[in-house]
């Protein structure tokens, strides 16, 4: 039996930077995972994160990723892959099946993250070919360049639905509909805003009645339900699908800590079964941890958090650190971890119903029920002004802990302050000179640089696009509002892509100058 | 054609080794170690397996190992997962009935139970 | 967590349901109104459905349909889901032939 002293369960976003912290105080780690490569579901993550620069904000998750291996590599740290853990026994012996081959490992502390596993809910037909979970059609799309299906539905509005639905247009599909049986959307609004504008609508208070076909999806009926989720009769649509993904939800694979004799219990605002840890993971039994989505589930940036304070106090447990270096490196995660679990999403926040921002500014009623903000609600927002000449118009309406755009902007335009949650606010006397960065730094895609009055009875629209194939300069099409209607005629002034962008190409517009406060996304 | 060939992000897919494998009989195209179940989808094969009492058929689902319904027979081992197991030059996959491979056979054999 | 079932509870009779027959457990086929039934004849821990009807007990080890077992399983008893005590969790967590199972790594102490 080979001895370790920290033995990490899997390679995703957590355990690695478990791991790193761990090996960089001098510890000798090794991570078991049971997958062929590295990097949990981070590698499936092609869109820009939130938060701040220490969180990542910005880069896409795959990048994010990368960097994690790179540093782990650096580390020293030894990443055993192809290798289930299949049980956690007693006095911390971790049992592990490699190729043909079960072997015994002991760790002197065992750092558990082995993340989480998708719900799913039950219909008429769910077991048809066609009907997969939102991590498979990432899985199939992202990693392996596979079409999930040609015409797909999407169940459920968290983060999670919004964002793979709108991986799923970018993939080529066509997503017909984004249905949830909750009255308003889960996700952030930005998510849904950015798919609405592409025409995607959304039927909030519905679910799926039935999934059609013999051998595998020929198409689904979707059904209004009542405040008691029970089925209206006679409210039933019938969509031509040939798949139907659901993302409704995670629950934490915590099974290893319980079958170790961890305290567990069952927090439903957690997600499920979680250990019973300390505010840095430490479970019931001593020198074993648990760090992201198993202890509760969230983003993957607060996972990275948490992992690298179970990091830090595994060090200290073993000796390679003082308590003051372990209270001091902890002092400055608590505080990343703390920015990130701020605003209306915040896991404290869960099942409240908001109705201001932390400005009290009105929520948008129509963005939580359509997933677009309606023309009138618009400019409450302070990131929504008019000016002559170009400037931002930031269409960010929620509380979300996110601040690249501040830094993006080179004049000082866009404000958002020591409260990374704060709506953005464009500043009135700084200058747009126009670079587009803003646009780009937006991990919602809500900023757009408009020129209400180009004096000729136009105007211009920046919007960011990430899709194929990209429009020609001089090609005529429609500009679409909000909710992907079709306003006005368009044309195409400019594409801008910089390898500053990061694959978000800057689309500008000229429209009539009266659609410049409406027309939002540009269609051929 | 199920394959993405350019992505806004991603760019066109890596270069991969060819491979040929045979599907129920049929010979089809894969990229060397690519899941099986996605060379499989890219040939437009929806059903993996049908299921042991009702018959049903089945297909990817969870794409990441965990759910096992994807499983077929590979190379005569029944109850591989195929989202997970790596495609290799002249594999033989078979759609799995039960636990068995799905042949006339073994259709007969059923409806006469 | 409620660890003592309290066995004396009355949980009425058994009322069949429109969706009885929606399949639960995937891997070995099990519905909704199988696992209710079993409620009524008296399994009322999911350690004692998992042994009387094998959800969970399939290819995938309870993967996707255990949360949905203890939903229903919760239901028919009128508890929340947080009452109700999860199975037991132990090796192999992840399917495995019985010959890799068996095969462990042969360390010799004396070396």
């Amino acid at each position: 039996m080979k001895r370790y002293e920290v033995i990490v369960v899997g390679a995703g976003p957590s355990g690695l930077s478990a791991a790193i912290e761990a090996a960089k105080r001098g510890l000798k780690v090794i991570v078991f995972d049971e997958n062929e490569k590295p990097g949990g579901q981070l590698f499936k993550q092609i869109h820009k994160f939130f938060g701040s620069k220490k969180h990542h904000a910005k880069i896409r998750g795959f990048k994010i990723g990368e960097n994690l291996l790179e540093e782990a590599n650096y580390a020293g740290v030894e990443v055993a892959l192809n290798a289930t853990v299949i049980g956690l026994y007693a006095d911390k012996e971790v049992v592990v099946r490699r190729n043909d081959q079960v072997f015994h490992y002991k760790g002197d502390c065992i750092i558990i993250a082995t993340g989480a596993a998708e719900n799913m809910v039950t219909f008429p037909g769910w077991t048809l070919p066609g009907v997969i979970g939102a991590g498979a059609a990432q899985t199939m799309m992202n990693l392996h360049g596979i079409k999930p299906g040609k015409k797909v539905l999407m169940l459920g509005s968290g983060n999670v639905g919004l964002v793979v639905s709108f991986q799923l247009l970018q993939a080529g599909c066509e997503v017909v509909a984004l249905v949830d049986a909750a009255p308003q959307i889960g996700g952030y609004g930005v998510h849904a805003a950015k798919l609405s504008r592409t025409g995607v609508p959304f039927y909030l208070s519905h679910t799926i009645a039935k999934a059609h076909g013999e051998d595998c999806v020929t198409g689904v009926t979707i059904c209004e339900v009542d405040s008691q989720f029970k089925l209206i009769a006679g409210t039933e649509k019938y969509f031509d699908v040939d798949t139907i993904c659901m993302a409704v939800g995670l629950s934490p694979m915590s099974q290893l800590l319980k079958m170790s004799g961890c305290l567990m219990e069952d927090n439903p605002k957690r997600g499920g079964q979680v250990p019973i840890i300390d505010e840095f993971g430490e479970t019931s039994v001593p020198g074993i941890f648990a760090a992201g989505d198993v202890s509760g589930i969230e983003e993957a940036s607060s996972a990275m958090i948490e992992g690298r304070m179970a990091g830090v106090c595994v060090a200290e447990y073993l000796g390679y650190c003082t308590h003051e270096e372990k209270n001091e490196s902890l002092a400055e995660l608590k505080k990343d971890l703390e920015s990130l679990r701020q605003g209306m999403f915040a896991p404290a926040n869960r099942g409240k119903k908001i109705t201001k921002t932390e400005e009290g500014i009105e929520i948008s009623d129509s963005l939580l029920k359509n997933g677009f903000v309606a023309e009138q609600e618009i400019e409450r927002y302070p990131g929504v002004v008019h000016k002559s000449g170009i400037h931002p118009v930031i269409e960010c309406t929620q509380n979300i802990p996110c601040n690249p755009c501040q830094d993006a902007c080179p004049k000082g335009c866009i404000s958002i302050g020591e409260n990374i949650t704060n709506l953005p606010v464009v500043e009135d006397e700084n200058v747009c000179i126009n670079c587009g960065m803003c646009v780009a730094s937006c991990s919602g895609q809500a900023i757009f640089l408009v020129d209400e009055d180009c004096g000729d009875g136009s105007a211009t629209v920046t919007i960011p696009y990430e899709f194929l194939p990209i429009p020609e300069v001089g090609e005529k099409g429609f500009g679409l509002g909000r909710n992907g209607e079709r306003l006005c005629e368009a044309t195409v002034v400019s594409v801008k892509s910089v390898k500053a962008f990061d694959h978000t190409n800057l689309l500008t517009m000229r429209v009539p100058k009266e659609y410049a406060m409406s027309a939002r996304f540009y269609a051929s | 054609m199920n394959r993405i060939e350019n992505h806004p992000i991603l760019g066109e897919p890596q270069k991969t080794e060819k491979v040929t494998f045979c599907f129920d009989g049929q010979e089809m195209n894969g990229n060397m170690g690519e899941p099986i179940a996605m060379a499989l989808k890219a040939n437009g094969v929806m059903i993996h397996r049908y299921t042991q009492k009702e018959h049903k058929p089945r297909g990817i689902f969870c794409a990441i190992g965990r759910c096992t319904d994807c499983v077929m027979i590979v190379d005569g081992k029944p109850n591989v997962r195929t989202c997970v197991t790596p495609l290799k030059d002249g594999m033989v996959i078979q759609t799995q009935d039960g636990v068995m491979p799905k042949t006339e056979a073994n259709e007969v054999e059923r409806s006469r139970v | 967590m409620n660890t003592i079932v309290d066995r004396t509870k009355d949980i009425g009779e058994f009322i069949p349901q429109p969706d009885d027959d929606m399949l639960i457990c995937r891997c070995e086929e099990v519905t909704k109104g199988e696992i209710r039934r079993a409620v009524h004849d008296g399994m009322w821990t999911i350690t004692e459905i998992r042994r009387y009807l094998r959800t969970g007990m399939g290819l995938c080890q309870g993967q996707t349909c255990a949360r949905l077992v203890k939903g229903i399983v919760a239901r028919e008893l009128g508890i929340s889901m947080a009452e109700l005590e999860p199975a037991a969790a132990r090796s192999p967590m992840r399917p495995i032939e019985m010959k890799v199972l068996g095969n462990e790594e042969v360390t010799d102490l004396w070396q």
